[in-house]
Parts: C-alpha cells; sequence; structure tokens
C-alpha cells in the first residue's frame, strides 16, 4: 500500500510478527520465488560467465563488443521505444473498452459481446495473428492490394509489429482496469455532479484520478509484455526494426551463442525494473479508497453524454471489427484445403489435428488445467501480502515476482532449462516444469490487478475484522478475498488463456512426453500447413470461450448476496 | 457488512487440494523401457514420422521425438548436456552440427556406411554422418512472372531486374544454415572473388522485401504471392508446390550450391545401442530408400540410392556443386560479419 495510505493500516501493519499464518505464507512464498523466479536466473548467469562448464572461461571483450554493438544498441532502443508504444496505445484502448463497458449503460448482450472480442485477440496464439497480417497487409494483401489496390507495399516494420502487439495485449490493460472502474462507488461521481460539476470534469476529476493506479499497472503490464515479445516482431518487424527480444533469440538460436543472448536478455531488465520503479513511486504518492465497507445504495450515475456515448460505442464497434475480420480470417484458413491456392472446403484439418494432435491438445488441457487455479491463487496471495501486511523485503518481494514477467520468454525458458536439468531438482521432462513456468511468468498479472484493487478498499474493513477477533487468515478468507475476488478471476483467467497460448519460454520446456498445442501449430506453420495450424488455432479459442464461459458462472454461484454483478472476468 | 459464503471457503480449499495433487501426480519423468529411443528431430514432422515409424517396424525400437529448428535443438542439447535427455539428433544442416562439436555435445560414431560415403558426407571423426545433400533453388511465383512477362529466372543477374524490386525474401545469414550456403554459392560462381561478390549482394539489397530467420520462412509469401521470389532448399521449394502452389523453380546457369543433412550421436546417450542402430538405418539405404515414398524431395547421400526419377527430372542439366567444407569453415565468420555490416545494415 501506498505512503500516504499507510496511516489508516497501522492497526493491521503491527500485527505480523505475531501472527503465524501470514509468516509461514511470506516465507512459502518467498521459498518457491527463489526456486523458481531467482534460482534459474542465477544458474543462467553463472552458465553466461562460464562458471558452469561451457566453453572455456568468458570473454568479458567479446561480451562487452556485443552488448555496445551499433545494432544492438538501436534495437535496445527500438525496444523501449516500441514497448512505449504499445504500453500507450494498448492503455488507451483498454481503457476505451473499459470505460464503455461500465458507464455507457450497454445491456447486458453488448458487454458480453465486448468480453467476447477482447477475449480474441488475447487467446490467439501469436504466430497466427502474424499471419493474418501478412495475408491482409503484404504486396498481395486481400486489403492493402485486394481492396485498395496498392502495389509494392511492404507489411515489415514498426507499424505492423505496434499494431499487432497493441491489438494482442490490450485485452490486458482491459481486464485490469475494468474491475476498478466497477468498483468506483457511483455516488461519487453522482455526488460530484450534484455537486454542479460537468460530465467532463466528474470524470477528469474524480474517475480518472481514481482509475490513475490501475492505468499506471495496465501501462505497465503492457510495457514489460511488449518487451518480452519476441514471436511478434520476429514475423512483423522485419529487418529495418530491430529489436531486443528478437535479437536475444537470435543470438541464441542462430549464432548458437548462450552467453551472448542471455547478456542482451539481461539487459532488457533495466528498463524493465525501471519502469517497475517508476510506476511504485508514482502510484504511491496517490490514496484512492471508495470501497469503505459504510454500505450505501448505489445510484447509478449517468456518466456519459448521448453524443460522447455514440463516439465511444462506434470506437469500440471499429476495434470490434477489426478483431472479428482477423479471426473470420483464420477460420475460413481452417476450413479451405489451401488458404490463397485452393479454397475447396474441407473438414481434413480438424481431422488431422484431433488424430496426429490429439497428443498435445490433452497435455495443453492438463497443463492448462493446473496451472490457472495455481496462478490465481499466486496472484492474490503476493498480491494481498505486499499491499496490506508490512514485512521485511516486501518491495523486493514484489520486484523479484515481476522478473519472469518482464524477460523475453526466450531466455526463462532456457533459464529453466539449465537449472532443473541437473540435480538438485531434475524437472525436465515433467510437465510440473511447464506449470512452473506458467504460474511464475503470467502469475503477474493476477497480482498487479491485487494491488490495483486493494489500493482502492480501505483498509478499515479488514480492521473491523481485526478488532472483533478474527486472525488474519480468517480476515482474508472473509473479507478481503470475497473483495478481490474479480483479480482472482483476472490472474486466473489469464494464466489459463497464456497456457493455451503462450510459446515463447515453453518451447524449450516440452519435451518427449509433455507437448503443447503451441508448439504443433509452430512446427504446421513451419511446414506451410496453414490449415491444421488454423485448426489448431481455432480449436484455442473455442477451449478458452468454453472456460471462460465456465469460470464467470462459478463466480456468479461464489457472488455474495448484495454484492455487484460479476461477469467474464470483470468485477 | 460483506457476508462471505460458505463456498468461498470451499473453493480456497479445494485450490490446497489440487495444488497437492499436482505435486504428486506431475511430477515423475516417463520411464524409460528397453527397446525405445528418445530423438531430437530438425527435420519437420511430416518427414520424420514415417522415417521412425518404417524403423521401428524393421528394427522393433520405437522412437520418441519432438521437433525443433536446428537452432533451438542445437540450444538444447548443449543446455542438456550434464544429462542428456535424447540420445540421437536427427535431420539439419551439417553446420548446426558443427556448432555442437565445439561445444563437445557429441559422441564420435562411425557406422558401418562410414567407409562407402564421400568425404564431404561425413566428419573425419565420426561426429556426424550425412543421411541426405539439399541443394538450393530459385522459386518464383507463376502470378508474378506472367504479370511481369517474365521467365523464371535462369541466371543470378536475373534477380536483379528491376521488376523483382522489394519482392524478393531469403534467409538471413545470422541464423539461417540456408543463407550461409546461398552466400558461399554466390562467392563460388564468382571464382572466390570475395569483392565481386559483394558487389552483387549490394546490389541485390534492394530487391529483398525481407531477410527471413529461417530457410524456409519465405516460401509461404512466395506461395502466396506476397514476395515474387525466393532462393531456398529444393525441399522446401518442392513441398511448396505439392501444397498447391503455383510456384516455378528454376536454377542459376553459373551454378547453385547444396548443403548436406547430416546425424549425431548425443555424448552420454542413455540409450546408446539402440541410437547406434538408427544411425546405422539412417546412413544406409534402408532408409534413404525411403525418401521417394514418402515424397521426401531430399537427394539421398548414400552412392548406392537412386534418385527418384520426377526429382532427377527437376535436377536435369542443372549445375550443382557443394559448398568447400574447409574454405567455408575457415571463412564463415569474416564471410558473415561482412554480410551483416556491408548487405544487411550497411
Amino acid at each position: 500500500m501506498s505512503a500516504a495510505g499507510v496511516a489508516p493500516t497501522a492497526v493491521v501493519a503491527g500485527r505480523p510478527s505475531r501472527d503465524i499464518g501470514i509468516t509461514l505464507t511470506v516465507a512459502a512464498l518467498w521459498l518457491l520465488l527463489a526456486l523458481f523466479v531467482v534460482y534459474p536466473l542465477v544458474m543462467l548467469f553463472a552458465r553466461m560467465l562460464g562458471m558452469l562448464g561451457g566453453r572455456g572461461s568468458v570473454d568479458f571483450g567479446a561480451l562487452l563488443a556485443l552488448l555496445t554493438d551499433r545494432n544492438q544498441l538501436r534495437a535496445f532502443w527500438n525496444s523501449l521505444l516500441l514497448a512505449f508504444l504499445v504500453g500507450t496505445v494498448g492503455t488507451l484502448a483498454g481503457f476505451l473498452f473499459a470505460f464503455t463497458a461500465t458507464r455507457c449503460r450497454l445491456p447486458g448482450a453488448a458487454v458480453t459481446a465486448i468480453d467476447a472480442s477482447v477475449l480474441l485477440p488475447l487467446v490467439s496464439p501469436p504466430f497466427t495473428t502474424a499471419i493474418a497480417m501478412i495475408f491482409s497487409f503484404g504486396p498481395r494483401g486481400l486489403i492493402t492490394y485486394g481492396v485498395f489496390g496498392l502495389k509494392g507495399y511492404t507489411v515489415y516494420g514498426l507499424g505492423a509489429t505496434l499494431f499487432s502487439e497493441a491489438l494482442t495485449y490490450f485485452p490486458i490493460a482491459y481486464l485490469t482496469l475494468r474491475p476498478i472502474l466497477t468498483a468506483i462507488d457511483s455516488n461519487i461521481e453522482g455526488m460530484a455532479q450534484s455537486l454542479g460539476a460537468s460530465r467532463w470534469r466528474v470524470f477528469r476529476t474524480v474517475t480518472l484520478p481514481l482509475t490513475v493506479p490501475g492505468i499506471a499497472n495496465a501501462f505497465l503490464l503492457l510495457f514489460a509484455a511488449s518487451l518480452a515479445d519476441f514471436a511478434t516482431p520476429l514475423i512483423l518487424a522485419g529487418n529495418s526494426f530491430p529489436v531486443l527480444p528478437t535479437q536475444a533469440y537470435l543470438q541464441i538460436t542462430g549464432l548458437f551463442d548462450l552467453r551472448g543472448g542471455a547478456a542482451l536478455s539481461f539487459a532488457l531488465l533495466v528498463p524493465a525494473l525501471i519502469v517497475f520503479l517508476l510506476q511504485r513511486y508514482w502510484v504511491s504518492r496517490r490514496f484512492y479508497v471508495t470501497i469503505t465497507g459504510k454500505g450505501a445504495g448505489q445510484t447509478p450515475f449517468d456518466s456519459v453524454s448521448p453524443g460522447g456515448r455514440i463516439v465511444l460505442i462506434a470506437s469500440v464497434i471499429s476495434i470490434t471489427v477489426v478483431v472479428a475480420y482477423f479471426y473470420a480470417l483464420l477460420l475460413y484458413a481452417s476450413l479451405v484445403v489451401a488458404l490463397g491456392a485452393n479454397h475447396t472446403p474441407t473438414l481434413a484439418h480438424y481431422r488431422v489435428i484431433f488424430t496426429d494432435g490429439w497428443n498435445a491438445i490433452r497435455d495443453t488441457l492438463i497443463i492448462a488445467g493446473f496451472s490457472m487455479p495455481l496462478g490465481g491463487l499466486y496472484g492474490i496471495l503476493l498480491g494481498y501480502l505486499v499491499t496490506r501486511h508490512r514485512f521485511p523485503g516486501r518491495r523486493t518481494m514484489e520486484a523479484v515476482s515481476m522478473m519472469n514477467y518482464a524477460l523475453p520468454g526466450t531466455i526463462v525458458g532456457i533459464a529453466y532449462l539449465i537449472a532443473f536439468n541437473d540435480p538438485p531438482l531434475v524437472l525436465t521432462g515433467t510437465a510440473l516444469i511447464i506449470i512452473a513456468c506458467y504460474v511464475f511468468r503470467y502469475g503477474p498479472t493476477g497480482i498487479r490487478a491485487t494491488v490495483a484493487l486493494l489500493q482502492q478498499i480501505d483498509p478499515s474493513l479488514e480492521e473491523a475484522s481485526q478488532g472483533l477477533g478474527a486472525r488474519s487468515g480468517t480476515t482474508f478468507r472473509r473479507v478481503t478475498l470475497p473483495l478481490i475476488m474479480p483479480a482472482f478471476f483476472a490472474g486466473l483467467g489469464i494464466v489459463f488463456i497464456r497456457s493455451m497460448t503462450a510459446i515463447s519460454a515453453t518451447i524449450f520446456l516440452v519435451s518427449i512426453s509433455w507437448t503443447l498445442i503451441t508448439v504443433k501449430i509452430l512446427e504446421d506453420i513451419t511446414e506451410l500447413s496453414l490449415g491444421p495450424a488454423a485448426a489448431f488455432s481455432v480449436l484455442v479459442v473455442v477451449i478458452v470461450f468454453v472456460v471462460v464461459a465456465g469460470i464467470s458462472r462459478v463466480l456468479r454461484e461464489f457472488r455474495a448476496p448484495g454484492a455487484p454483478g460479476v461477469s467474464l472476468f470483470g468485477g | 457488512m460483506i457476508v462471505v459464503p460458505r463456498s468461498v471457503r470451499r473453493l480456497v480449499h479445494a485450490t490446497a487440494a489440487v495444488a497437492l495433487a499436482l505435486v504428486a501426480l506431475l511430477s515423475g519423468a516417463p520411464v524409460r523401457a528397453a527397446d525405445t529411443l528418445n530423438v531430437y528431430s530438425i527435420w519437420p514432422e511430416n518427414w520424420a514420422r514415417p522415417m521412425f515409424e518404417e524403423f521401428e517396424k524393421a528394427s522393433g525400437i520405437k522412437v520418441n521425438f519432438v521437433r525443433f529448428s536446428s537452432g533451438e535443438a542445437l540450444a538444447r542439447v548443449i543446455a542438456e548436456k550434464n544429462n542428456p535427455r535424447v540420445d540421437v539428433l536427427f535431420g539439419g544442416p551439417v553446420e548446426t552440427f558443427a556448432a555442437g562439436i565445439a561445444e563437445g555435445v557429441f559422441e564420435p560414431y562411425k557406422p558401418p556406411t562410414f567407409g562407402k560415403l564421400p568425404a564431404r558426407f561425413r566428419h573425419p571423426d565420426g561426429q556426424w554422418t550425412a543421411i541426405a545433400d539439399d541443394p538450393l533453388v530459385f522459386m518464383t511465383n507463376d502470378k508474378f512472372l506472367k504479370e511481369h512477362g517474365l521467365n523464371a529466372p535462369a541466371s543470378w543477374n536475373d534477380l536483379l531486374n528491376p521488376a523483382y524490386k522489394n519482392m524478393l525474401q531469403m534467409a538471413d545469414a545470422r541464423t539461417s544454415g540456408t543463407a550461409v550456403t546461398r552466400i558461399f554459392s554466390v562467392i563460388e560462381v564468382n571464382g572466390r572473388d570475395e569483392n565481386k561478390a559483394f558487389d552483387y549482394m549490394k546490389k541485390l539489397r534492394p530487391q529483398v522485401q525481407l531477410y527471413t530467420k529461417s530457410g524456409g520462412g519465405g516460401t509461404l509469401p512466395v506461395g502466396l504471392g506476397q514476395a515474387g521470389a525466393g532462393i531456398f532448399f529444393i525441399v522446401d521449394a518442392l513441398d511448396t508446390k505439392a501444397k498447391g502452389y503455383d510456384v516455378t523453380i528454376s536454377f542459376p546457369r553459373e551454378g547453385i550450391g547444396t548443403s548436406a543433412e547430416a546425424i549425431a550421436l548425443i555424448k552420454g546417450a542413455k540409450n546408446p545401442e539402440q541410437a547406434k542402430k538408427l544411425i546405422d538405418w539412417a546412413t544406409s539405404p534402408a532408409m534413404q530408400n525411403l525418401f521417394a515414398k514418402y515424397k521426401i524431395n531430399f537427394v539421398p547421400a548414400h552412392p548406392d540410392v537412386a534418385l527418384e526419377p520426377s526429382l532427377a527430372e527437376v535436377l536435369k542439366g542443372t549445375k550443382i556443386f557443394p559448398i568447400d567444407a574447409d574454405y567455408a569453415g575457415a571463412n564463415r565468420k569474416r564471410v558473415v560479419d561482412r554480410w551483416v555490416a556491408e548487405v544487411l545494415n550497411p
């Protein structure tokens, strides 16, 4: 919690040393972080410096030459630029969607439609969207050439990469911001208006400031996600816009230089940590509490003018149309013999994925099924502890938890491979290594969501519980947990979705016994089997939708009487 | 005040139970049976799978395999060095294996066919042995040719035609063996005059729309017409054609290079006997005679295996030369660095 917000938490904060439950949980989390975040990175670092075998002693001169190479420096700045733009554009789009969904008084069906269209880019394996981009916007693209007749247009570069990444990651911003906008007590906005403020002024001076922690969190998540993404630039950035994660990947897989690749990746940690610290510092100077526990009826507040409403809805619809087009293309590709060459309808691709690809489907579902609850639990526990309890190394814990998220997946994957291939902990070849990778790499979304949500909730609720004699475990379960359920499900949902779609880290962790759908998709694309790749992608989309619908049902079951309504992930 | 339903508490308990079950269920590594073998395949699954099934039929040994690109496969083998997870690295260009030798990840082994193979199809110490040969080709989109009234390129200089401006795709030399073979081809056809070769490549640069990470990365764009033409290995090019894309394969009259595909035994392999049986089988006509049956368009490495007729037809009258391993080995890093500095990022 913030410096300014600490005063009222004094009662909560004074206790932890006496509370054995909290101490044990903190210790367990530290143990897990040490094992699955710090240890692999240390092992990788040691391997990089030549302390664990490999080729002779390390050549610092060569390493320095690599890091100061003109092209690598350019790639470094390009990465920062791209991450900044993706963070900005993605957060804007996410806010637009979240604001429209919560403030435009849309009918339930429309909100569900928004949720669904937001989910689509999030659930697509990275390579398929990029292929759809090339198919639509290349020199002979369906849109650039087919519709506009443009010739010699080149898709590759900053524009296409930014477009594709912003489209892929803005749902994270939406999922982070929506519960926060929902949780803002509309009475406050209503009061501001009845005191004479215009709608715009209410937005600017009440709604927006209350959303700042969420916006900062969303930006941080998007910035880090873009900084770590290698798959999109690998396909779309072309030769004129190199970025660091791709360079690191090429250094390892192309030049067989594990050391150089690791060094380039560690360079990415610096901006990731700087943004994290900036965000902490900035957000922590603000104080936001709207859920105070002093129950009051929610009077709906008419926060958008009719004109603004039309503009908002039109913007949302146009983005949705773009998304829908991509997926229509994907569906079409899965149902024809060979996209671009032979458009005879066929179901053969689906037959292939359910026979040859069945093992991958089964393994992916088992792994995602285990990662999901563990990732969700990890997210709220860590988020809750670092926000509501004071213990030594609290800030460090939060920073460490972000590391696997901020590093390129290639590096995390190789670090896991190196660390867990030898005793004391041999995990390579098991499903556990993939599950651990997903939980600690994608759990941070749940942590950020929990932190942002808790910053809005007055600690006096928990103090009251403790004052009445409940222990912190009971207080957490019975007071805090129901309040941060939306964050739990946001975190859980992201972990599940990423378990179904991620590839960069896990391509190094799949084994003879456990493989994944995304690895099969990449394999199919390598073999030019666009049909099965598209069919797999459609299957992933369908599975995620079914599971997410299931989650919202469960969430409704758990809803406390009188609590605000909860739909897909939302608050 | 908030009332917490009992169901929330149940959810927390259930999650904890799932966590415990998970640890119990998923921590075990796979059991190793006597007659199985673990392999990383660099060949795509649709070629590797039938080969391994045939091997199982012939030997009774079941092959478990995963497919990776050459760079990923080698990165894994290196990372797993102290506790190898597989016994054999199967397929992939010889230069991947050369990088592996430098890391000390292979166990020298000379299969019975070793003596029969030409020198360029085997490592002198038996660190690797070739199973196939793979020449480069020009591949052009038919619609593109028709639109510009061109014939398929028949000379390296044909690619400098203004019609190809920003319409070529080929591999990036930092990541792809295909590209390295291509660059050494250009050096070779220019009589090993490196300056002349680089002059040509610099003139080709504006024609290139994208240097792809993998050797076959440009085949689909050319198939779809997003790019007009490219330089690829023949297996990838013929596969594109077989998938139904309208492309033409042609060869430059000055000649073009070829690169061998290899197999190697991993040092510290857990099933060395079975692994050696696979290497014996793969380097012999027993496997290479099956290429034709499964439409795998590699040129067999073993001299006793006849070339499949339709492949022979494609290759008829073409001038294909092997890249001199000693020359390429000694100059590779320098040439690639020069390519990056002068051609890729001038």
